[in-house]
């Protein structure tokens, strides 16, 4: 019967302080969903890689590579040879695999795919376990004839028809191969680093030409894999890697007579459940995540936590006051304290469960852009123990928000209370819902100055001049497979032909899609020991000039002028004819020139062929050309060589104007006209360029949403404060109009009173958020200066100043223009 | 000083319309200590609320030195009363946050007066009433006399020519009582015009005049003799 009256009483209370009860739990629904959707996230991040029976034991190499003068170069691949070494070394290395993403034309009967294929070894299938749905996986990579596929691209091969022992052709563009299908595997989860379509097994015989796949120390192309007896294996591994790199590494050719490998490279390895938040480098078959951010955000999700439930307590205790009758009368009749503790925490846990309620409702409706501004596919699963974690999230968030305001409530004294006129609230809860008010702003200032310094890096990012002109270039890809690089002259002539292209070129790399090539260059005179080490791209005719890149001095590519490049072939014949050069500004300042057209008509030394041929050619620098953002801006750029590609390449860029879809329109054409079994693969280079910072651009859009979830909720709960404390000072500010304030006078005192906290949190929010931000702006290279920190705390304070007073102001208004007498009348 | 004519209020709420004031005449000289009486529900408060401005009339004139305030707005009624009237209530409406001193100077702080004058002044009127030893006192430490001393000081410090009293001793016992009346009386010989509004015939004495409302109608028009 009691509890009948509680919730009873609960209820009409609900009900009768319709405002109240809707801000408290709008507010409590909004932090409860952001929450949840933040969870999801972070659950999502912790959970890659962690399901593989093995997990704990499997573990992948990393490699750096430190080049003087240069950052250093960072992959999560690993040597080809080093397999081998790691398994002879390392009688703890039980089992070691090479994963290698290769894209090879997939042909089916008269289709053709172009498909990441992984090229492991054999040890894979017993590394990893894998789900077969058919076929049997212990014998399904015995030969290099066989492949395994996942059910969806067994499914897009041969539709419903049984797939095993179907055959189907692999153009790898080097060599051609029939496969027959051995076994069809579930497929791949979302949550791994290593997302397999189909496998193949690496047979290094086929390769023999292309060593820079799985046989060369200094190419890193595929990715190592390797299993050990137990898990703290790693550590002795790891703190051994110095040494086993001095035994097995070739000598580096530089760094002179007494270097040691370990000197320029550093080997390390890492488990598997890591990688996907602690591996730096690139490499990468997926993206991965950052743990720094799945920090920030599981931070971000505590503050918003924290912001509701303050809102939660300030209105309760807010409004105890009015209910302190009721208290009084409960108590007179004989409810004792814990009685109406238990009233009061019940009451609160109620109106928890509605705001859950409606959460629940606002995180499915975001779900779908969430994981659009993420790229991932979460959801809840209302039939797991998700539900129980999120009802006992509610539950504790109830009880935290409730208990204060019980104690408060249930503490009142009757006598007191009921003799009336007399203000039932202790200055020590008016002290500490100021300091909760303080403390709310405080979160949602810092989170606005935080999303709004990674927006500004953003439009910097995308405003900053990259050296290129990025609109308006159709980029069309693959045409380094051999089938279309025979045809490279006729596609160029062609496309060129449409009248919305101005200019055309091709190269091996367009910026947002590079790769890390490097070359060593020594001037004359100088000894090989210390050659330089310098970045290399291959860019066809004209590449200059259809990317817009400024020529500082002397001239480029001109197939009118017998540019040719130098094949290593006619270096190796002895030939030793001297060819031209493009260099980029960086280069020859590294290369001691003092200004560009110093370096013209220079020579320059570079190794060719492989590192023990010691073959070398003579190139005359005959243009240097400005530095160029290839990469996003946290690289700097490094100086840098561009070879001439006379005749390949893996991109052709067309600069266009007009209507893109068009010309896209066009060039497919052309390109179905003349590459039968090849799709059509393009973009556009702005795209390309964005791309770079798709990993910001998520977060900033994340950033911003829930820091102006966190904004609004404080400002619901300033609304209902501002409007009880008018309510409350009804009698104060009735005295005051009646001694001669006016209306403005009236308002102008409750705008100080609120202004008084956002300040307050003003004064908290920035030196935090300055620190946090100006360390984050660290990771870029180029980047805004730290004063626009300040500038946009600045504004992020005005803006929240003026938030609370268009929050306040209206009630305010309204109140101070009430009639005095109204408020003054006797009890 | 003022002149009340044809005077009528009332209240509507939902379909019930309620006569507060129904005709009224009044007519109050300069110096006056108006008394007015009558049963609880008379009209006494909402006549007194209508002589400070706080309420307009439904219809009818009211002239305040001359001026017809009748239909004037909010604001403007504000800026007259500010400079022509003060209050006392029963409940004394002190402002709990502010002490003594700070809630006697609220009277002058919207009269744009320099802040040294506003402490001398407060200071003198403190004395006037006898509580300058509490002036730093919250109001919840006073007693209910005290308070409304504090009441009364606030009442005059502004040295407006009028002062309404509604029940200004209703929540005092007698002694309390007596004393405020001393002071009103007292405020009155130096020239304050006083109306006053109170359940008390003994209290009403100290008046030199007594109007008695009934049913929102002046029963007792006739100027009482001055003896």
């Amino acid at each position: 019967m009691l509890i009948y009256n509680y919730l009873l009483s609960g209820w009409r209370n609900i009900n009768h302080n319709k405002l109240f009860s809707s801000i408290n739990i709008l507010g409590l629904a909004i932090g409860l969903a952001a929450v949840t959707l933040i969870t999801l996230f972070v659950r999502s991040e912790l959970s890659y890689d962690t399901f593989w029976k093995n997990a704990d034991t499997l573990h992948r190499s990393h490699i750096v590579f430190k080049i003087p003068g240069r950052d250093p170069f960072k992959a999560v691949s690993a040597p080809g040879p080093l397999i081998h070494a790691l398994k002879k070394d390392y009688p703890q290395v039980t089992q070691a695999s090479r994963v290698a993403s290769i894209s090879p034309a997939i042909i089916v009967g008269a289709e053709t795919f172009i498909q990441p294929v992984s090229l492991v070894d054999k040890d894979f299938l017993t590394m990893f376990d894998l789900t077969s749905l058919s076929g049997d996986l212990s014998n399904a990579l015995n030969d290099p004839h066989s492949l395994i596929l996942t059910k969806e691209l067994a499914v897009k091969y041969f539709g419903q028809e049984d797939p095993i022992g179907k055959t189907l052709s692999l153009d790898y563009d080097y060599f051609k191969r029939d496969y027959k299908i051995t076994a069809v595997i579930e497929n791949s989860v979302s949550n791994t680093q290593l997302p397999i379509k189909a496998l193949a097994l690496i047979d290094e015989n086929d390769w023999t030409d292309r060593t820079s796949l799985f046989a060369q120390w200094f190419s890193v192309n595929a990715q190592l894999y390797f299993q050990t007896k137990k898990p703290s294996d790693l550590d002795h591994i790891n703190a051994t890697f110095d040494d086993f790199s001095n035994r097995n590494f070739p000598k580096l050719p530089i760094g002179g007579a007494d270097a040691k490998p370990s000197d320029f490279i550093t080997l390390s390895a890492m488990n598997i459940k890591d990688l996907h938040l602690h591996a730096v480098g690139s490499g990468e078959m997926t993206e991965r995540g950052n743990a720094t951010r799945v920090f920030i955000f599981s931070a971000i999700a505590l503050l918003i936590l924290i912001i509701a439930i303050i809102n939660f307590m300030n209105l309760s205790t807010a409004r105890a006051s009015q209910r302190s009758k009721e208290v009084s009368l409960r108590k007179v009749m004989g409810a004792s304290r814990s009685n109406l503790i238990f009233q009061f925490l019940g009451e609160s846990v109620l109106v928890t469960f509605i705001a859950l309620a409606i959460s629940i409702g606002l995180v499915e409706i975001a779900l779908p852009f969430y994981n659009e501004v993420l790229n991932k596919e979460l959801v809840i699963n209302y039939a797991s123990t998700d539900m129980l974690q999120i009802t006992g999230l509610a539950l504790i968030v109830g009880i935290l928000g409730g208990l204060y305001p019980a104690f408060v409530l249930s503490n009142f004294r009757p006598a007191t209370v009921l003799k009336a006129n007399k203000s039932a609230e202790s200055s020590a809860s008016v002290k500490l819902r100021a300091i909760l008010v303080v403390m709310q702003f405080a979160v949602s200032i810092g989170l606005f100055i935080s999303t709004a310094v990674v927006y500004s890096q953003m439009q910097y990012a995308d405003k900053m001049n990259p050296g290129f002109n990025k609109d308006n270039m159709l980029l069309v890809h693959r045409i380094g497979l051999d089938v279309v690089s025979e045809k490279l002259d006729m596609l160029v002539k062609e496309i060129g032909k449409d009248p919305q292209v101005t200019a055309i070129t091709w190269s091996n790399e367009t910026p947002g899609n590079t790769n890390q090539n490097n070359t060593m260059i020594r001037l004359p005179g100088m000894s090989k020991d210390d050659a330089l080490l310098m970045g290399q791209r291959g860019v066809g005719y004209d590449f200059f000039a259809t990317y817009e890149i400024k020529v500082l001095a002397g001239r480029t590519y001109q197939k009118e002028r017998n540019d040719t490049p130098l094949a290593t072939a006619q270096i190796r014949e002895g030939a030793n004819r001297k060819s031209s050069i493009v260099i980029n500004s960086s280069a020859a300042r590294r290369l001691g020139f003092n200004s560009a057209s110093d370096a013209l008509g220079q020579s320059i030394f570079t190794s060719r062929g492989n590192p023990n041929e010691n073959l070398e050619a003579e190139l005359e620098i005959i243009g240097v050309v400005d530095d160029v953002h290839f990469e996003s801006l946290r690289a700097t750029i490094r100086p840098e060589i561009y070879n001439l590609n006379a005749t390949w390449g893996h991109t052709l860029s067309a600069r266009f104007n007009g209507n893109p879809d068009t010309l896209k329109a066009n060039v497919e054409a052309i390109w179905g006209n003349a590459i039968a079994n090849i799709p059509f693969s393009y973009s556009f280079l702005r795209q390309d360029v964005a791309d770079m910072y798709k990993t910001e651009q998520g977060q900033a859009k994340m950033f911003a949403a829930f820091s102006g979830l966190a904004i609004f909720i404080a400002c619901l709960g300033l609304y209902g404060l501002a409007n009880f404390t008018a309510t409350r000072r009804t009698k104060e500010i009735g005295i005051r109009k009646v001694m001669g304030a006016s209306v403005f006078d009236i308002v102008k005192l409750l705008l100080w009173q609120f202004s008084k906290p956002v300040i307050i949190a003003n004064i908290i929010a920035w030196p935090i958020a300055y620190w946090a931000m100006s360390d984050w702006l660290q990771l870029f290279v180029y980047r805004i200066d730290n004063s626009y920190i300040l500038l946009l705390s600045a504004i992020a304070g005005i803006g929240a100043l003026i938030i609370a007073w268009v929050t306040v102001t209206t009630n305010s208004v309204s109140v101070a223009k009430a009639n005095p007498i109204k408020a003054l009348r006797y009890e | 000083m003022l002149k009340i004519q044809n005077l009528s209020k009332s209240y509507r709420t939902e379909n019930v319309e309620t006569t507060a004031l129904n005709n009224i005449d009044i007519e109050i000289n300069k110096g006056e200590f108006i008394a007015i009486m009558g049963p609880s529900g008379c009209g006494k408060s909402t006549l007194l609320n209508t002589i400070g401005m706080l309420d307009s009339p439904t219809s009818g004139h009211y002239w305040f030195n001359d001026e017809d305030v009748a239909n004037y707005s909010e604001a403007k009624l504000a800026n007259i009363r500010k400079h022509n009237i003060g209050f006392i209530f029963q409940s004394f409406n002190l402002i709990d946050e502010l002490t003594v001193r700070e809630n006697i100077e609220l009277a002058l702080l919207y009269h744009n007066i320099p802040s040294a004058e506003r402490k001398e002044r407060v200071e003198k009127v403190m004395q006037q009433v006898g509580i300058s030893h509490r002036a730093n006192h919250m109001p919840s430490q006073l007693s209910g006399g005290q308070q409304q001393r504090v009441a009364v000081a606030r009442a005059v410090v502004g040295d407006q020519s009028m002062i309404l009293a509604d029940e200004p001793t209703g929540n005092l016992d007698t002694q309390h009582g007596h004393e405020v009346m001393e002071m009103l009386q007292e405020l009155n010989a130096n020239g304050k015009t006083i109306v006053m509004v109170t359940h008390s015939p003994a209290h009403a004495e100290f008046a030199t005049r007594t109007i008695t409302l009934l049913d929102g109608q002046v029963v007792e028009p006739a100027l009482k003799a001055v003896s």
